[in-house]
């Protein structure tokens, strides 16, 4: 597709989109309904002029728009309605441009087009009781057999199992290597005998997140993202993406055409009783980090556009993004006072989920070390564990 | 009576030991989900707690200010879903120091600030209509008392709570915190003593939150120290994380400081005048209250916001005691105004002055 003007992307978006108005306010990250239909019929609305991945090939769901061309996009999507697409981020954000980097062909005229028309729902298996923020150390094994490997281990705090389809998943195929270099990616199918689900409860309620046990699952060797060995890599294309915020395009609370003030300052407005010169500094301090967040967001995104991978300055959109929410979510809770702790009170869910954003896609720490290592070139963390066998770094504290 | 300026050590004891045995985990989980816990509310009754400072010859148990907050304290620390302040020493309190009867079973009190509620007073009958917001457990109190004032002076109006209409809410905690709608009911005109009127009641309040604070920081401070000792990254415990140790230097500051300025405040509301000691106690209990829930739960990684572990009935306590009786922004705004009216020549003997240092 040639590119379009902005007023040519909103002509092509009115015919099969509601305009936004300014009171189409958004859920919270996995603590919204169990809804998945409005996302679906979303994006099998916008999978054929492919509007919700534009940088994606046009066979697979997107219109191999350049990424000046998909921030205009992006621009003009905000004015309308967006659902919710929690549920179809992983694909959408962080699996599909994963595939476009690490899959085959066959892989990705199998996944990508249902991932873009919100067919298929993906999850993502990495953690794991003893692999948080060492992901390295995955143990759920895989060893083949013929065409086929069999699958087993335990999974933690996979959000969304429960809707997926498939999972991409990360597994230990060699334990007698150092603990990065032992590791395939599979795509794994949900409903694959041998592999559980169990709902853990978080402490917002949202119970999106589970425990997945896999006993003797069988996964064909044509799921195999990458080559066998090559799964930590394949992890990192992965986890940038999720960092760089990928997933999260559409619903976007920046300012609609028109719109002076975000919806979250007219929603502040609208609970303080008093609206005093220390408020208004904790308003104004707020608006100025997200503006320079997004520009910042916005050049990584290009940058990595460009490059074909995001880098690490997704640690640092990620951490500006982690601050926004939770300065957010504080201020509305604050402003809203002792009816703030009530069930129906403003800010009460975000407050529950704001600690779990410093945690999710890679803690805090995490992307320092990352920023510290990579963009500064610090001096690295001590690894003991590097060269050593998986199997005896794996036995006790080194 | 005890040494009024110490606690009964038997006291923290006792409460410690009672709470230990009926107050784990999947005591507090089951509380949440059924709304009440008459369990370790009958255990706690048992011992007489509940009472503690109120006098004996009011049917009360006995014991100083001091004791009951360090029960309070308690209670905090181990998250004890019952509403013990509210029977004791904010309920049993007003009901006690207006020459009413103590009701056996657990009693609460209509928190200051946010409701509407209109008392008339008619011969020695007192009318209350209207709606209370935010009352702690009144799907389970026997009695719901409310201050009120009434031409100029301060009564207490003990409800049964047939008589009126509850509508269940609960807080960030699960705790109960309801809606409760009165319909002209109708008591007996009970005027307080002097000197006890809605601001006393609620520096009291405030009083009583600064407590409980203290305590559940406590032991949200200990809980982090002892997950990130265990827990295993890299080969080695997180604990041994720089990064990591930030975290677990800021809740165990958190916790002395609040437990210092509960304990000051306690002591100073034990002598007497303390509204000074009690702004700052819940002013600085709000905002330890916010910075140790925050690092704790980083310390904590995802374990710490799954329900099956207990840190969240720690944090979702603070989040909520943080708002009731007084958040950030009324205590500041009260302090602040407290300090200017002194003038620039009291500032210093306020602050180490306190109560008793200023008119
Ligand atoms: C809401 C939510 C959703 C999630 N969804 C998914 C999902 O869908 N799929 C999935 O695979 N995972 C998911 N996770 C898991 C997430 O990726 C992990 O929680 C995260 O990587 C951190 O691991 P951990 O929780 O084990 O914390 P730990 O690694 O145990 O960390 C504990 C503390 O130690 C610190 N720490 C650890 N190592 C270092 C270090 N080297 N330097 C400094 N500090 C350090 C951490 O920053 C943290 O403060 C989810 C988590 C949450 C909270």
């Amino acid at each position: 597709m040639s590119e379009l003007s902005e007023e040519q992307i909103r002509a092509e978006l009115d015919l099969i989109l509601e305009r936004r108005n300014a009171d189409t306010r958004l859920t919270t990250m996995g603590a919204g309904s169990d809804d998945l239909n409005e996302g679906r019929s979303y994006l099998a609305n916008t999978v054929n002029g492919g509007w919700h991945v534009p940088t994606w090939p046009e066979e697979h769901g997107g219109q191999d728009a350049s990424a000046s061309h998909n921030a205009r996009i992006g621009r003009v999507l905000r004015e309308f309605v967006v659902p919710d697409l929690y549920p179809f981020a992983i694909g959408l954000g962080m699996v599909g441009p994963a595939l476009l980097t690490h899959g085959n062909s066959a892989q990705q005229r199998e996944w990508l087009k249902p991932i873009a028309s919100g067919e298929s729902i993906w999850c993502q298996m990495f953690s794991e009781p003893e692999a948080g923020s060492d992901l390295a150390n995955v143990a759920l094994s895989a060893q083949q057999d013929g065409e086929e490997w069999i699958v087993g281990g335990q999974k933690t705090w996979t959000s969304r199992a429960m809707w997926a389809d498939w999972a991409i998943c990360l597994a230990r195929t060699d334990p007698g290597q150092p603990k990065h270099k032992g590791l395939t990616m599979f795509a794994l199918p949900m409903s694959l005998d041998g592999v559980e689900i169990r709902p853990l409860m978080q402490m917002n309620r949202d119970a999106h997140f589970s425990e997945v046990f896999v006993d003797g699952a069988r996964v064909l060797d044509r799921w195999r993202i990458g080559d066998i060995g090559e799964g930590w890599r394949v992890a990192m294309t992965v986890l940038a993406h999720e960092r760089a915020g990928g997933g999260s395009r559409g619903g976007g609370d920046g300012n609609a055409r028109g719109l002076k003030l975000p919806s979250w300052i007219v929603d502040l407005q609208g609970l303080a009783n008093e609206q005093s010169g220390a408020w208004r500094n904790q308003v104004a301090n707020l608006y100025a980090h997200d503006a320079t967040s997004r520009w910042t967001s916005q050049r990584a995104a290009d940058e990595a556009r460009s490059s074909g991978s995001p880098g690490p300055a997704g640690s640092g959109a990620k951490l500006r993004s982690v601050k926004s929410y939770k300065g957010r979510s504080y201020l509305t809770n604050m402003t809203s006072g002792a009816h703030g702790m009530l069930e129906d009170g403003h800010g009460y869910i975000e407050t529950m989920t704001a600690p779990s954003m410093s945690i999710r896609g890679g803690t805090d720490e995490i992307q320092r070390n990352i920023l510290g290592e990579r963009v500064l070139g610090l001096p690295g963390e001590p690894r003991l564990d590097r060269d050593v066998p998986w199997s005896e770094s794996r036995r006790g504290l080194i | 009576m005890t040494d009024p300026v110490h606690v009964d050590p038997l006291v923290t004891e006792t409460a410690d030991r009672l709470f230990s045995e009926i107050c784990g985990h999947e005591a507090v989980q089951l509380a949440e989900t059924r709304g009440e816990a008459p369990e370790i509310w009958n255990a706690f009754a048992d011992t007489g707690f509940p009472w503690v400072s109120i006098d004996e010859a009011a049917g009360g148990s006995g014991g100083s200010l001091l004791d009951a907050l360090e029960v309070l304290r308690v209670v905090g620390y181990h998250a004890a879903p019952i509403p013990a302040a509210e029977t004791g020493i904010l309920g049993g309190w007003l009901l006690a120091s207006s020459g009413q009867e103590l009701p056996a079973g657990i009693v609460t009190v209509v928190p200051n600030g946010g409701s509407e509620l209109r008392g008339s007073v008619s011969g020695d009958e007192l009318t209350v209509s209207g709606r209370a917001l935010r009352v702690p457990w009144a799907r389970v109190a026997e009695r719901i008392v409310v201050p009120l004032e009434v031409d100029g002076q301060t009564v207490v109006a003990s409800i049964d709570v047939e008589d009126c209409h509850v509508e269940p809410m609960t807080n960030m905690a699960g705790e109960p915190r309801d809606t409760v709608d009165f319909d002209e009911v109708h008591v007996p005109v009970a005027p307080t003593e002097s000197g006890i009127d809605l601001e006393a009641f609620r520096f009291r309040g405030a009083l009583s939150r600064a407590a409980l604070m203290a305590g559940a920081i406590e032991k949200m401070s200990q809980l982090t120290v002892s997950y990130t000792n265990d827990r295993v990254q890299f080969g080695r415990p997180v604990a041994k994380f720089q990064a990591v140790q930030q975290h677990l230097v800021w809740g165990a500051q958190d916790a002395a400081l609040a437990r210092m300025v509960a304990e000051t405040a306690a002591r100073e509301a034990n002598r007497g005048a303390a509204q000074f000691e009690i702004a700052a106690a819940k002013l600085i209990a709000n905002q330890a209250a916010a910075r140790a829930t925050k690092a704790c739960h980083q310390a904590h990684g995802a374990m710490g916001m799954t329900q099956e572990y207990p840190l969240h009935h720690l944090s979702r306590r603070l989040w909520s005691w943080r708002k009731e009786y007084g958040g950030d922004a009324e205590w500041t705004k009260w302090l602040g105004k407290v300090a200017v009216s002194q003038g620039a020549d009291q500032l210093y003997p306020l602050i180490t002055g306190g109560s008793a240092n200023f008119n």
